[in-house]
């Protein structure tokens, strides 16, 4: 076994062993469940609610629910197990500078952009994975209850989230290799977040942001087309590439 | 030949100079003992080694190759085991030196064979729990096995003992005299016991500077006695011997101390012939690593 494989499998055991992978797959399973069941129940909750909305001058009259209310559901509920997938993964670094756990691992000779790499793919991955389940299962039930085809772009909207991920983790991946503690890289990960969105709100630079990938809606409703997203697509794939470059270089000069 | 040299090794922190020039090497198949007061900068010596630190200036060469920081190639000739190791707690020793030894690059059968050779050597073949429940000497023991599972040519070892039961560092000795065998051992230590009984070279860190270093024997030589003690058999004798010497000193009623040389020793012997003095003991102080120890450092 090679170094690189031996710590992605060390990095794939922790994440067994302490629960984190528990947690993932129920927290995807259950927000791929819940946007279907959002949808299915929609009419039903509309119902209850119709005498009190009826007190306040609002008639429900018929309402119509198909694969794409699932689908706004899945873009609406996908931000929040991003935000636990951070929480969970923010001290994937920072646990292992506090305890010395690394010191002994690399006094093995192990090269330190090999601990960057290994790490980085084990997130990637799991995201990856865990975002493909919930995808799945939305699909899975949307297609059982409606139709799919109703969505324009599905896979290319559910892409660009992907991706916007993957930036997310990049970034954290980078904070990890600055700071010394978790708290200081989740509160770091939140204010960038809120630096592009910032940056998204002035008109000329709103295509350039990497938020703009959130934006999935627009394209599986057909309000705008791929194009509209090609300048945030590759910023954010430059900006992945160059935040994982950079930890490189920054664990290598870090003092242990 | 050395299997680690240091030359002019100098590392400040935040203004204040830990290391001011050091220059060592260890030879090779030797117990070294690196000895120095809390906070002289053994650990940071060590971490300088390993390539761990970046030192302000100096050289230092393991097996002939400079350590570079950050790079650490030079880590394939080293086993270290930290003051505290620190493990992953949720594998079993033998899944840790398991990972260790793919990541050292070793092939399967041979992590396999030298892990079960090794668990053994430290009492640790039978443990199938997770390290998360150790004692802090069982981690010491799987700390010293992981440490010498890629057969380095050098094992260091920052105050291995320091924090152990007797029963504890009594094992740990062991196992880093039977360790001589296979390899060189250099350990960093405050406990002159402990290097008495196992080193065979050793260097005091004073100051940032190694004050003194040598074979056990050599630097005992380096003070060739420590004095004598002479307890004569009634009190009354004692009293006579006294203010003849100016350098005795009394230890107990009848017992009396002398930190002179050769000289005021063979007056003192013949005083005691001339007055017949009957005498119960005279022994010599034989210098201890104690002795200069505190000689060195205050």
């Amino acid at each position: 076994m090679t170094p690189l494989l031996a710590f992605i499998t060390k990095e794939w055991l922790e994440a067994a062993r302490t629960g984190k992978i528990i947690i993932l797959t129920l927290l995807f399973v259950m927000f791929g469940i819940m946007n279907p069941a959002i949808a299915k129940l929609m009419p039903w909750m509309m119902e209850i609610l119709s005498n009190t909305m009826a007190e306040n001058g609002l008639m429900v009259t018929d309402i119509q629910v198909d694969a794409m209310t699932s689908w706004t559901q899945f873009f609406k509920n996908i931000p929040m197990a991003l935000i636990a997938f951070v929480l969970i993964f923010s001290d994937i670094f920072t646990k292992e500078y506090k305890s010395g756990t690394l010191l002994l691992v690399l006094t093995k000779g192990l090269s330190r952009y090999k601990v960057v790499l290994a790490k980085t793919m084990l997130l990637l991955s799991l995201w990856t994975v865990g975002y493909g389940l919930c995808f799945a299962i939305t699909y899975g039930y949307n297609a059982y209850f409606w139709d799919n085809d109703i969505a324009n772009n599905l896979f290319v909207s559910a892409a660009l989230w992907w991706l916007f991920g993957v930036w997310v983790i990049c970034l954290m991946i980078l904070l990890s290799s600055l700071l010394q503690n978790n708290t200081g890289v989740i509160l770091c990960v939140g204010g960038t977040m809120l630096a592009a969105y910032a940056l998204s709100i002035i008109p000329k630079a709103k295509a350039y942001s990497p938020t703009v990938l959130m934006n999935a809606n627009s394209l599986l409703t057909g309000a705008e087309g791929i194009d509209a997203y090609a300048h945030a697509i590759a910023i954010a794939a430059l900006l992945c590439i160059a935040c994982v470059a950079a930890s490189i270089p920054i664990v290598n000069k870090r003092q242990l | 030949m050395d299997v680690l040299s240091i030359h002019n090794l100098r590392k400040s922190f935040g203004g204040k100079e830990m290391l001011c020039g050091i220059d060592m090497s260890v030879p090779e198949h030797s117990i070294f003992g690196f000895i120095g007061k809390n906070g002289a900068g053994k650990t940071t010596t060590m971490k300088a080694i390993l390539g761990l630190l970046k030192v302000d200036c100096g050289a230092i060469h393991v097996m002939g190759e400079k350590v570079r920081f950050g790079q650490t190639a030079t880590n394939r000739y080293i086993g270290y085991l930290p003051d505290v190791p620190e493990f992953y707690s949720y594998m079993t020793p033998y899944e840790y030196l398991t990972f260790c030894g793919n990541i050292c690059g070793m092939d399967e059968a041979d992590i396999k064979t030298r892990s079960k050779e090794l668990l053994d050597l430290v009492g640790l073949r039978q443990e199938r729990h997770r390290i998360k429940g150790f004692s802090r000497g069982m981690k010491q023991r799987l700390g010293i096995a992981q440490a010498l599972l890629n057969r380095p040519k050098l094992l260091i070892c920052d105050e291995p003992t320091s924090a152990l039961d007797p029963v504890g560092r009594k094992e740990i000795l062991d196992i880093l005299l039977a360790a001589r065998e296979q390899t060189t051992v250099l350990f960093s230590t405050h406990i002159l016991s402990d290097v008495e009984r196992i080193c065979t070279e050793a260097a005091f860190l004073h100051d940032g500077r190694i004050a003194m270093q040598g074979t056990i024997a050599q630097l005992r030589s380096r003070r060739t006695s420590d004095g004598f003690i002479v307890e004569t058999e009634r009190k009354e004798d004692a009293d006579t011997l006294m203010p003849a010497f100016g350098d005795l000193r009394r230890t107990g009623q009848n017992a009396l101390m002398c930190h002179g040389g050769e000289d005021c020793f063979f007056a003192v012997m013949c005083y005691i012939a001339e007055h017949r003095i009957p005498v119960q003991r005279i022994e010599r102080m034989e210098p201890t690593l104690e002795s200069l120890f505190l000689e060195v450092t205050t």
